[in-house]
C-alpha cells in the first residue's frame, strides 16, 4: 500500500474509529469530559484535512485518474462477491474534501453551541459516525459498499433529529424521515441486486458495470428512487421541514451540505449509464425541475428561518438534479460545492439571525428595505390565495402520503390485528387493551 | 469405547439437563448453578466446533452460539426471575435443543423437539397464560411423530444419513413435515401463539424457545436432505409462505403497541426470511440464511433481555402508544436496545447487513418478484424497531418513580458481549460467511440439485 493509498485508508477509518472507541467506553461506564472530545474531534478531522491533500497533490503531480485501494473479498458466496475497495476519484474526492472540512467546522462550532447540552457526547459520537457513513459511501469503489455507508448516514441522520429527545415532536419526525429513508433505499437494494445479476458486479472503480439498454433504465430507475428519497425530491420533501427539529449544527452539515447533496453524487456516479437511458434522463430531469418550482414556492411561505434555508437547499438541489439530467456533470459538482459551503455558512448564521438583523439596522440607523417585487404579485388575488395555502401545507404532499400510502398501510395493520385476535376471548386481548389504558395512565402522569 | 466428540456432546447436553434437576430440587443458588450449566456447555460446544471437520460443522456452531445465549440469559435474568423454574426452564431447554442440533437419529429428533416445549406445558415453569402457544407446539410435535412414524415406516431406518434422498414416506410424509414447520416456526396462518407466548409467558425463556429455530432445523435437517426431488418441486409454495409471513407479520407490526408482541412479530419475520433464504435453493440465499439465524438469535435474545429489564424497573404494563422517556433514566439500556434492534434488520457495520444482502440477492434471483418482499418486509421491520426504541426511551422522561438504575455492570458486560458479537461479524463476516459457504457446497456436492433456483 503507498502512502496516498495508506491515506485514503486513514481518512475513511478515522472518523469510524473514534465513534467505536469512545462509544464503546462509554457503553463500559466511562464518561469523557468536552473538552477531550473537542480535541479529539478536532485532532481526527485536521488528520483526515492533511491525509485528502496528500491525496490531492499525488493526484495533480502524477496526473492519475484515481487513488483505489482494493482490500478484496469483503465476503463471498459461490458466485456472489461483496468487493471492498476504495476510490477517491474527480468525482468523489470533492466531496470527501467537503465532509471532513465541515465536519471538523461543525465539530468546532458545536463545542461552544452544545457546550453543557445534555447530549454533547451523543452529538459528537453521531457526528463521527456521520463523518464515517459519508466518507464510506463517497469513497466507496462499488454500489455495495456505497450502500453500507448511505444507511449509515440516514440512520445518524435520523439520531440527530431527535436529538432533544424530551420533546415528542422531534422523535416523532424522526421516525417519520427513517421511514421515507427505509422505503426509498429499497431502490438501491434492488439496484444493487440487478447490476450483480446482470452484469455479475456492482463495482465501479473500472468503470460501471455493462448493461443492455432496458437493463440500464431499470438500475437507474430504482437508484433515482433512493436518490431522490435522501435529497428530499419530490414527492418525497415531506420529510426536510420535518428534519429541521434537529440541533441547527447537525442540520448545518446534513441539510445545507452533505446528505442532501448524498443522492446527487449516487446520479453522478452513474451519469453513464444515465446518458444511456433517455426516460430515466427525463425523469431526473422533471423530479428536479419539479422540485425546484417545489421549493422556492414552499419556502416562501415558511415561518421559520431554518426550514426556508431547507427549502432553499430543496431548490438548489432540484437544479442539481437538472444539471445532472442534462449530462453537464462538472457544472453539477461546481453547483453542489458552492451550494454546500454558503449553506452551511447560511445555516450555522441562523440562530443569530435576529443578532445580525439587529446589527444592521443599528449600522444603518433605520428598518432595512422590502426585498422588492414578488413574481406571484403578478398572480390574480385568488390563485395568490391558492398559492399559499397550497405552499402553507407545503405542497400537500405529507397529505397525498399519509392518504394514499400511510393510511391503508396502517388500516390493512389493524385488519391483520383484528384477525388475529379472531375467536379470542381470553386474556390477550384484555392485556392488549390494559396495556394501552395504562400506558396512557402513566404517560398523563408523566406529562 | 466411546469417542472424544460424542463424550463431550453427551456433556454439553447432559450436564444442562441434570442441573435442571439440581435448580428444582434445591431451589437455592440458582443463577449460580445455572450459569455453571451453561458455561460447560459453551466449552464442550467450543471443543466440539473444534474438533469437527471442514465443511460440517454447522451444528457445532449452533450448539456453541445457544449455550452462549443461555449463558447470557442466566446473566440477563433480573433477581426477581432468577427462580428455580425460570433457570431450571433454561437449561432443559438448552439440553433438548442441544440433543436436536447434535442427533442423526429420527426418533432422538422427536424426542428433543418434544422435550424442548415441556417446560412450556408446566405451569410452575414457563407456561404462557394464552392457549395457543400451547396448542402451536402441540400440533406441531403431533405433526412431526407423524411424518416419523412414516418415514420410519417405511424406509425401515431411523438414520438421518441412511434415509438421505430416498424420499421415505411419499408426499404424505413431506407434507406433515411441512406443517410441522409450519406450526412451530410460526408461519402464517398459524403465526400467533408466538406473539401469544412472548406476551404471557416468561420473555427470556420464550425468546430461547423461538431461538431455537426448530422449524428452519427441520428444514436443514430433514426436509432438504430426505426429499430433495420433491423438496425441489415443492419447495416455492413454502418459500412463498415463508415470504408472505415476513411481509404479513411486518405489517402487523406497525400498529402493534405491545412491547412484547412487537418484539415477537419483529423476531418472527425475520426467523421467516432464514425460512425464505433456506427454501431459494441458491448459495447465496442459504448462506444469508445460516448467517442470518446467527444474527436474529443473539439480536432477538438482546432484546427480549433488555425489555425485561426495563419492566422489572419500570412496570410490566410498558407500551409503545405514548413516549415514555426512559433513556433518561438507563441510557445504556436505550444504546444497547437501538443496536440489537437496528442489528436485526440490516445496519450496516453488523452481522445482519452481511445476511440481508446474502438473503436479498438468494431469493431475488430465486423468485424475481415475490423476492421483493423480502426488502419490503425488512424496511417495515427496521420502522418497526425505530418506533419500539422511539417509544421506550425517547420523549418526555416518566416521571411517579425515584432514580432507577440503568444497565448493572453484569448486565453491562453481558450485553457488550453480544454488541460486539453483532459488531466484529459485521466488520469481518467472512469469518462465518466461509464457513457457512463451505457447508452449502459440502451438502450441494451429496444433494445434487439443491442448488438450483426455480425461475
Amino acid at each position: 500500500m503507498n502512502p496516498s493509498q495508506a491515506a485514503l485508508v486513514f481518512v475513511v477509518l478515522a472518523p469510524g474509529s473514534v465513534f467505536a472507541i469512545l462509544g464503546l467506553l462509554w457503553l463500559l461506564g466511562w464518561v469523557p469530559a468536552e473538552r477531550l472530545v473537542c480535541r479529539i474531534t478536532g485532532l481526527t478531522f485536521s488528520a483526515c484535512v492533511i491525509g485528502l491533500a496528500a491525496i490531492l497533490w499525488k493526484l495533480a503531480s502524477t496526473g492519475a485518474p484515481a487513488v483505489v485501494v482494493t482490500f478484496g473479498t469483503w465476503f463471498a458466496v459461490h458466485d456472489y462477491h461483496f468487493p471492498l475497495v476504495l476510490m477517491a476519484d474527480r468525482i468523489s474526492l470533492p466531496f470527501l474534501g467537503l465532509t471532513v472540512v465541515l465536519s471538523g467546522l461543525i465539530g468546532q462550532f458545536s463545542a461552544t453551541y452544545l457546550h453543557r447540552e445534555r447530549g454533547f457526547l451523543r452529538f459528537f459520537l453521531l457526528l463521527h459516525l456521520f463523518a464515517f457513513g459519508s466518507l464510506l459511501a463517497f469513497a466507496a469503489g462499488s454500489f455495495d459498499l456505497l450502500a453500507a455507508g448511505w444507511e449509515l448516514v440516514g440512520i445518524t441522520s435520523v439520531l440527530l433529529i431527535a436529538f432533544f429527545q424530551q420533546r415528542s415532536a422531534p422523535v416523532e419526525n424522526g421516525l417519520r424521515v427513517f421511514a421515507v429513508y427505509r422505503a426509498c433505499d429499497i431502490g438501491l437494494l434492488v439496484s444493487i441486486f440487478a447490476m450483480h445479476h446482470w452484469a455479475g458486479t456492482a463495482s465501479f472503480a473500472d468503470g460501471l458495470p455493462h448493461l443492455t439498454g432496458t437493463q440500464a433504465v431499470i438500475v437507474c430507475l430504482l437508484l433515482l428512487l433512493a436518490a431522490a428519497g435522501k435529497a428530499a425530491q419530490v414527492p418525497f420533501s415531506g420529510w426536510l421541514p420535518r428534519a429541521m427539529e434537529g440541533p441547527t449544527p447537525s442540520s448545518a452539515i446534513f441539510y445545507g451540505a452533505i446528505s442532501i447533496h448524498a443522492g446527487a453524487y449516487l446520479l453522478l456516479r452513474v451519469q453513464p449509464l444515465l446518458a444511456q437511458s433517455t426516460l430515466a434522463s427525463a425523469l431526473v430531469i422533471a423530479i428536479g425541475v419539479i422540485t425546484a418550482i417545489h421549493g422556492t414556492i414552499v419556502g416562501r411561505a415558511s415561518a421559520d428561518a431554518k426550514t426556508s434555508l431547507a427549502y432553499a437547499s430543496l431548490t438548489q438541489v432540484g437544479v442539481v438534479f437538472v444539471e445532472i439530467g442534462f449530462g453537464w456533470t462538472w457544472i453539477a459538482l461546481a453547483h453542489i460545492l458552492g451550494h454546500a459551503t454558503v449553506r452551511t455558512l447560511q445555516f450555522l448564521r441562523a440562530p443569530s439571525m435576529l443578532h445580525d438583523y439587529h446589527q444592521m439596522h443599528s449600522a444603518i440607523g433605520s428598518e432595512l428595505s422590502p426585498a422588492g417585487a414578488q413574481l406571484e404579485d403578478l398572480l390574480p388575488k385568488r390563485a395568490q390565495l391558492w398559492l399559499y395555502r397550497w405552499a402553507f401545507d407545503r405542497g400537500h404532499l405529507d397529505t397525498i402520503l399519509d392518504r394514499w400510502v400511510a393510511y391503508p398501510l396502517m388500516q390493512l395493520s389493524r385488519l391483520f390485528g383484528k384477525l388475529d385476535n379472531l375467536g379470542l376471548r381470553g386474556p390477550v386481548r384484555r392485556t392488549e387493551e390494559a396495556a394501552i389504558s395504562l400506558g396512557s395512565a402513566a404517560s398523563q402522569g408523566g406529562d | 469405547m466411546a469417542s472424544p466428540a460424542s463424550i463431550l456432546t453427551i456433556v454439553a447436553i447432559a450436564v444442562p439437563w441434570l442441573a435442571s434437576i439440581l435448580v428444582a430440587v434445591y431451589r437455592r443458588q440458582t443463577r449460580s448453578v445455572g450459569s455453571v450449566a451453561c458455561l460447560i456447555s459453551v466449552i464442550a460446544s467450543a471443543l466440539l466446533l473444534q474438533a469437527a471437520p471442514a465443511g460440517e460443522s454447522l451444528y457445532q456452531a449452533l450448539m456453541l452460539l445457544f449455550s452462549c445465549l443461555a449463558l447470557l440469559a442466566t446473566f440477563v435474568l433480573a433477581r426477581r426471575d432468577c427462580n428455580s423454574g425460570s433457570i431450571g426452564g433454561i437449561l432443559f431447554v438448552l439440553g433438548s435443543t442441544l440433543l436436536a442440533y447434535s442427533t442423526e437419529n429420527l426418533l432422538i429428533l422427536l424426542a428433543a423437539w418434544i422435550l424442548s416445549t415441556v417446560p412450556f406445558f408446566l405451569t410452575r415453569w414457563l407456561r404462557a397464560t394464552s392457549w395457543r402457544p400451547s396448542v402451536g407446539l402441540l400440533l406441531s410435535s403431533l405433526a412431526l411423530a407423524l411424518a416419523i412414524a412414516l418415514i420410519a415406516g417405511e424406509g425401515n431406518a431411523v438414520s438421518i444419513e441412511h434415509l438421505k434422498g430416498q424420499n421415505p414416506g411419499g408426499l404424505a410424509a413431506f407434507a406433515l413435515l411441512v406443517i410441522a414447520v409450519i406450526f412451530r416456526k410460526g408461519i402464517c396462518p398459524a403465526h400467533a401463539w408466538v406473539a401469544d407466548a412472548a406476551e404471557g409467558g416468561p420473555a427470556i425463556p420464550t425468546a430461547l424457545l423461538l431461538n431455537g429455530h426448530f422449524g428452519a432445523l427441520l428444514v436443514a435437517k430433514l426436509i432438504v436432505p430426505l426429499f430433495p426431488r420433491t423438496a425441489g418441486n415443492l419447495f416455492p409454495v413454502l418459500s412463498y409462505l415463508a415470504m408472505g409471513t415476513a411481509l404479513y407479520v411486518a405489517i402487523r407490526a406497525l400498529t402493534e403497541n405491545s412491547p412484547r408482541r412487537l418484539l415477537a412479530f419483529l423476531a418472527l419475520s425475520q426467523s421467516a426470511c432464514i425460512l425464505a433464504g433456506l427454501e431459494s435453493r441458491t448459495a447465496e440465499g442459504i448462506a444469508g440464511a445460516l448467517v442470518h439465524w446467527f444474527v436474529v438469535t443473539v439480536s432477538t435474545m438482546g432484546l427480549f433481555g433488555i425489555l425485561r429489564l426495563l419492566e422489572v424497573r419500570f412496570g410490566e404494563n410498558l407500551t409503545a402508544a405514548r413516549h415514555l422517556g426512559l433513556a433518561e433514566h438507563a441510557p445504556r439500556l436505550a444504546v444497547f436496545f437501538a443496536i440489537f434492534g437496528l442489528a436485526l434488520v440490516g445496519l450496516p457495520g453488523t452481522l445482519s447487513f452481511c445476511s440481508q444482502d446474502l438473503l436479498i440477492h438468494g431469493t431475488l434471483a430465486s423468485h424475481p418478484l415475490t423476492g421483493l418482499l423480502l426488502p419490503i418486509a425488512t424496511a417495515m421491520n427496521a420502522v418497526s424497531v425505530f418506533r419500539l426504541f422511539t417509544r421506550l426511551f425517547l420523549g418526555q422522561r416518566r416521571t411517579g418513580f425515584t432514580l432507577m438504575a440503568d444497565a448493572l455492570p453484569r448486565e453491562r458486560w453481558i450485553l457488550t458481549a453480544g454488541v460486539l458479537f453483532v459488531v466484529l461479524g459485521g466488520l469481518f463476516p467472512n469469518a462465518i460467511v466461509a464457513q457457512r459457504s463451505a457447508e452449502i457446497e459440502a451438502v450441494a456436492q451429496k444433494t445434487p440439485g439443491l442448488l438450483s433456483p426455480v425461475r
